[in-house]
Parts: structure tokens; sequence; C-alpha cells
């Protein structure tokens, strides 16, 4: 048997990989970006200069930089809700066995293993507004349908549609989640007289809360960033800065202006803007006591 | 399903004919069963025997392939669970983790839409009933055992139902606590009164709460009765080896216990006399001293086992010849075939 000293020491070679991993590839660049913002760094140069807060100057009067924020909390207003509905009412709904039930969770799982710029390419023709399905189906119900890439609202509004596919993490996880509660406890609901609704509002819910949370966490440190794709291949941006998402100007600054530096600030803005969100529902979850 | 034959009872529980099946399994098979108004009923039986479909199938939790539940007079065929007036104690007790104790007895008046303050009160005097006055604001994983099987039963009582019906409700508590609860529930039952139906693999639970006995095996009910009366006139070879500890011996016919060579003969343990004169000699396999009794397991020359309960303290060893004497009031007989009473 080995010591206990060996032990913690097997512990920490096992963790070695790990340890060395985050520090090269996570936090030795993000002390790196940290200081690079606060430097004329290109890019393409090897000795970037110390500039003070200019660049921080030239964010508060940069009017791209704020379209952006605005392109950037628009798609996490409209995206994490929604992506978090489909999820949950996907989930819910196919938890319980059913007949075909595991082709229906086939399908919902599907659209997250097609590659980002293929799922992109795809909704370019679903959003075309001569022969696309989109407008071909608002046309059914007597709509004329939208040019939808061409105006700043449609266009944002096409970008979080096209990310409400790719869910099926979120899908599996309240799959799973909903199948570990136990039955007893809708069956003594429904003894109580308790109907669907009640029973996903008393019972459901309230016990899947730690998991929707984490889900609401996750999803938007995930949409603040995986919009970068959509809005390349869709819209590059555009409409009038409509969809220049903030990693999508990060790009642009960092490889396309050669403004290292200042994509490095904007790249902390990012973070700060994340965690001041996951703060926010931390203290709604705390304030409406959604888990004990 | 067949329902011409509505009784006309004017309380209580009667199932008629009551049958459920699983695929090819028949978890209950062709029940009949009266329970009157105010009777403590127990059903007992090995895992599988359909004891606790048959309480699912009263409350309305399954619906039954044939046959039929009045409960009040009134037929509970096509009346959803919630309905019935009755309430379920399951096994598990099936608290809401979520809800504190108070949430959880508040759970089915919130759903009623009673008004808060007589919800409140109803809660309160349950909880006072049950004494968890004190853990109203706790959450179940912070309860014991006990506390939570209480829990359990004031979410029962505030329904106010016409039956209760208890699953197992002792199942998950020690051996200790198992005892005082099993007073306590008798307890209640006389202060409320009330129908009840309690399902348990426990035989002595069985015996002890029970007004009346239903043994059950195989989805059938084999017999039915009061505790003592089934004990002593087991009505197949089956309700006479499940009733009991040790269980009775039964032998074949014309062995050492006499009987015709058509007939099974039983004897229990505690009617087996350790008597230097008695008739049946047999050598002593092992001695199972209890404290207060002597459990004596011993071999007759033809090879039948047969075991006999003694007083304590006989000096006794295995190997040692015992001769035994079976009371002859308390000999049963079964047919060797279909394994009833004769």
């Amino acid at each position: 048997m080995t010591s206990p000293r060996n032990g913690t020491s097997t512990g920490w070679g096992f963790l070695a990989p790990y340890g060395v991993a985050v520090v090269l590839l996570i936090a030795l660049p993000a002390a790196l970006n940290i200081g690079y913002a606060f430097t004329d760094h290109t890019g393409l140069t090897r000795d970037p200069q110390f500039v003070g807060l200019d660049n921080v100057r030239r964010l508060t009067e940069d009017t791209f930089f704020l379209d952006s924020v605005a392109a950037s909390l628009f798609h996490v207003t409209l995206s994490v809700p929604l992506r978090l509905l489909a999820a949950v009412g996907l989930g819910l709904l196919l938890a319980a066995p059913r007949p075909g039930g595991r082709w229906y969770r086939t399908a919902v799982y599907l659209p997250t293993v097609i590659p980002d710029v293929a799922l992109a390419v795809l909704f370019l023709w679903v959003l075309n507004p001569l022969y696309g399905p989109l407008n071909q189906l608002l046309g059914l119900f007597g709509h004329s349908g939208f040019n939808w890439l061409a105006d700043p609202v449609t266009a944002r509004v096409g970008v979080v549609l096209m990310l409400l596919f790719p869910i099926g993490e979120g899908f599996v996880v309240v799959l799973a989640a909903r199948r570990m509660l136990d039955g007893r406890l809708y069956e003594a609901a429904a003894l109580e007289g308790c109907g669907p609704l009640g029973r996903l509002r008393r019972i459901t819910l309230p016990l899947l809360a730690p998991v929707l949370v984490l889900l609401a966490v996750r999803d938007t440190v995930l949409t603040l960033q995986v919009n970068f794709v959509p809005a390349y291949i869709l819209t590059d941006g555009r409409p009038a800065n409509a969809t220049l998402y903030l990693p999508v100007y990060i790009f642009d600054q960092a490889f396309e202006f050669s403004g290292f530096a200042y994509a490095a600030l904007i790249s902390i803005v990012l973070m700060a803007i994340t965690a001041a969100i996951i703060a926010a529902q931390m203290l709604t979850v705390r304030r409406w006591r959604v888990m004990r | 399903m067949r329902r011409e034959h509505a009784p006309a009872l004017p309380g209580g529980i009667r199932l008629q004919a009551l049958t459920k099946t699983y695929g090819r399994v028949s978890a209950v098979d062709g029940v009949d069963l009266e329970v009157a108004v105010g009777e403590f009923v127990t059903v007992v039986g090995p895992s599988g025997s359909g004891k606790s479909t048959l309480l699912r199938l009263i409350a309305g939790l399954e619906a039954p392939d044939v046959g039929g539940v009045w409960i009040d007079g009134l037929d509970m065929s096509r009346v959803p669970p919630h309905r019935r007036s009755v309430a379920l104690v399951f096994q598990d007790y099936a608290l809401y983790p979520h809800l504190t104790v108070v949430e959880n007895i508040l759970f089915g008046l919130r759903v009623r839409r009673v008004p808060r303050a007589e919800a409140r009160r109803q809660a309160g005097e349950a909880a006072e009933q049950l004494g968890l006055a004190d853990v109203l604001d706790r959450y179940p994983d912070q309860l014991s055992g006990g506390q939570r099987q209480r829990v359990a039963l004031a979410r029962a009582l505030v329904r106010a139902p016409s039956a209760y019906l208890l699953d197992e409700p002792l199942a998950g508590l020690d051996a200790q606590l198992r005892l005082s609860t099993r007073a306590d529930l008798l307890a209640l039952h006389r202060d409320l009164g009330a129908t009840t139906v309690h399902v348990t693999h426990d035989q002595a639970e069985a015996m002890t709460l029970g007004d009346r006995v239903v043994i059950m095996a195989g989805g059938r009910i084999r017999q039915a009765g009061p505790p003592q009366e089934v004990y002593d006139r087991p009505a197949d070879t089956f309700v006479a080896g499940f009733l009991g500890s040790p269980p009775m011996n039964i032998v074949p016919g014309g062995g050492v216990l006499g009987g015709g060579a058509a007939t099974r003969v039983g004897v229990r343990p505690e009617d087996l006399r350790v008597d230097d004169d008695g008739p049946i000699e047999t050598t002593l396999e092992a001695v199972e001293s209890l404290g207060n009794e002597t459990i004596l397991v011993t071999r007759c020359a033809d090879g039948t086992r047969l075991v006999a309960r003694a007083a304590p303290r006989l000096g006794l060893a295995a190997g040692d010849p015992v001769r035994l004497c079976p009371d002859p009031e308390r000999i049963h007989l079964f047919d060797a075939n279909s394994g009833r009473r004769v």
C-alpha cells in the first residue's frame, strides 16, 4: 500500500497534465491579454509599447463598439430564454417513453452535431427571401415574408432562429434530469388532484431548478460567443452593424485591422458583460428562491 | 367490465373480481374483498404477490382490466384518483424534497384551493396530532425515517379521506422504531376510526395491526379473516407456511405425524412438546436459543425435519436424542394435491 504522502504526490501527478495545459493555454494567455490591452500591440510587431489608458479612451468613443454591445445584448436576451425554453420543453416532452421516442430525441439532437458553418450555409437558404422555406411558410398564413438578412431586426432574429436548433446538450441534460425524478411524487400529486400544468409548476420545474440554472449560466457564456460563425457566414456583421456581435468585432479588430491590443481590451469587456449577466441571474435565483 | 352486480354498501371498500395483468403477468387475479367502515385490514404476502397493485387499484393509480372498486357504495371505476376520497401513504413516503414539512402537508390543500387560513389550520392540527410541530420548517432530507413517515401520514390526514391506504409504511424504519410506530398507528386508527387497508410483507405487523388479515399470493387472496383465526385454521399449506415463525411443520401424510396418504399433515412448532414419553423419536440437529425460548431443529429417522418451540435453558445440545409429542387438538390436515385444508 502507498503511504498517504505517496498517494498525494500520485494525485498531483495525475493532475499535472491538466494543470500545465490550464496554465499554458488559459491562464497565461489571459494574463497576457490583460497586459496587451494597455499597449499598442498590433499582432504583427514584436515590441508592443505601453500606452496607458489610450485604448480605454478609444473604446468610450467607439460607436462600432456600442453597436456591438447592443447586438450582443439583444442576442443574449432573446436567445438564452428561447434556447432554454426549447431544450426544457422538448426534454420534458420526450422524456416519457413513447412509441418512436428515440427517433424524436435523435432528431432534436442532430443539429448539434452539424458543424456551425454547415448549419449557417443551410440557414442562408432557409432565410432566403425569394425561395427560402421560412418565407414560404409565412406565405401559407398570408404573410408576405421578410427580407431576413437585409433588415437589422430580422437579421438578428435570423441568427437567433439558427441558434435555436443546436440545443442538443441542454436537451440531453434536461432529459436525464427529468428521468431521475421519482415517479411516486407525480402519483402523490395525482392523488391530490394536481393536473399536468400543476405538476409541471409545483414539482418538475422546482426540482429541475438547479439544472435549469446551470443551463442558463452555461448558455449565457456560450451564446455570447457562438454567434460568431452565423454572423460571419450569414451577414458578416451587417446590416448596419446589427449582427456585429462582440466576438465578430474582436475578430475584426485583432485580425483584420491589426488592432490586437484593442481587441484584447474588448475581450475583457466581453468577459465582464458575461460575468455581470451571470451575477444578475444568480441574484434573481436567490431572490426568487428558485433553489433551496 | 362486469359491473351489473353493483352492491349497495353503505360505506367502506368493496372489490369485486378485481383483475390486473401486466403483459403475461397476472398481478391481481379476481380479487373479491369487502372492508367495512372503520375496519383495519392488513394485506400480507410475499414480494410480487400483488398486494401493492391491489392498493394502487383501489387508489385509482391503476385501472383494472376486469372488476370494479366501490368506495362508500359508489362505483369508482371511472373516477380519477383525487375524487376517490382515499389517501395513499407510499412505502418510501413520496415527500416532495423541495418543500418543507408544512409545505408538504399543505400541498394537497393548495391544489384544492382551500383558503389559506383554513389550510394552515388543518395542516397545523395534523402536524400537532403527529408530533411534527417542531419540524414544520425542515426539509424531508433533514428528518429521521420516523418523522418522514409521520409527514406522509399528516399529508394523508389533511385529506380527511373515507379510507386510508398504507403501502408498507413501516418498511423503511428500524426494528425498534417499527414497534413503537406500529402502536402509534393503531392509536391513530382508534382516534380516527377510519377504514384502513394496510399492505405489508411483515406477518407480525399484519397480525398485530389488523382487525382482519388478508393473505395474498400470486395475485389471489388465499385467506382472509381475524388474525387468530387465520393463524389457527390456515386455509391451505401456503398460508400455514407463510404465517408463523418458524413456520408450521408440514409433512406428507402417513409419516411421523400420521394422517392418510392423500393428505399432508401440519403442526406448529409451539404445538410440538418435548416429552420423554412422546411418540416421535428425533435427533437434535440444532438448538437456537432466543433467550425467552429455544427453537429445536430435529431430524426423524425417516429424514423428516421437525422444528419445535420449547422453553429456554433445556440443557440440550445438537446430537442429543429428543422425543416430541404433538398436541392432537392442533394437528392440521391438508389435501395432498390441492393443499387446501381438509
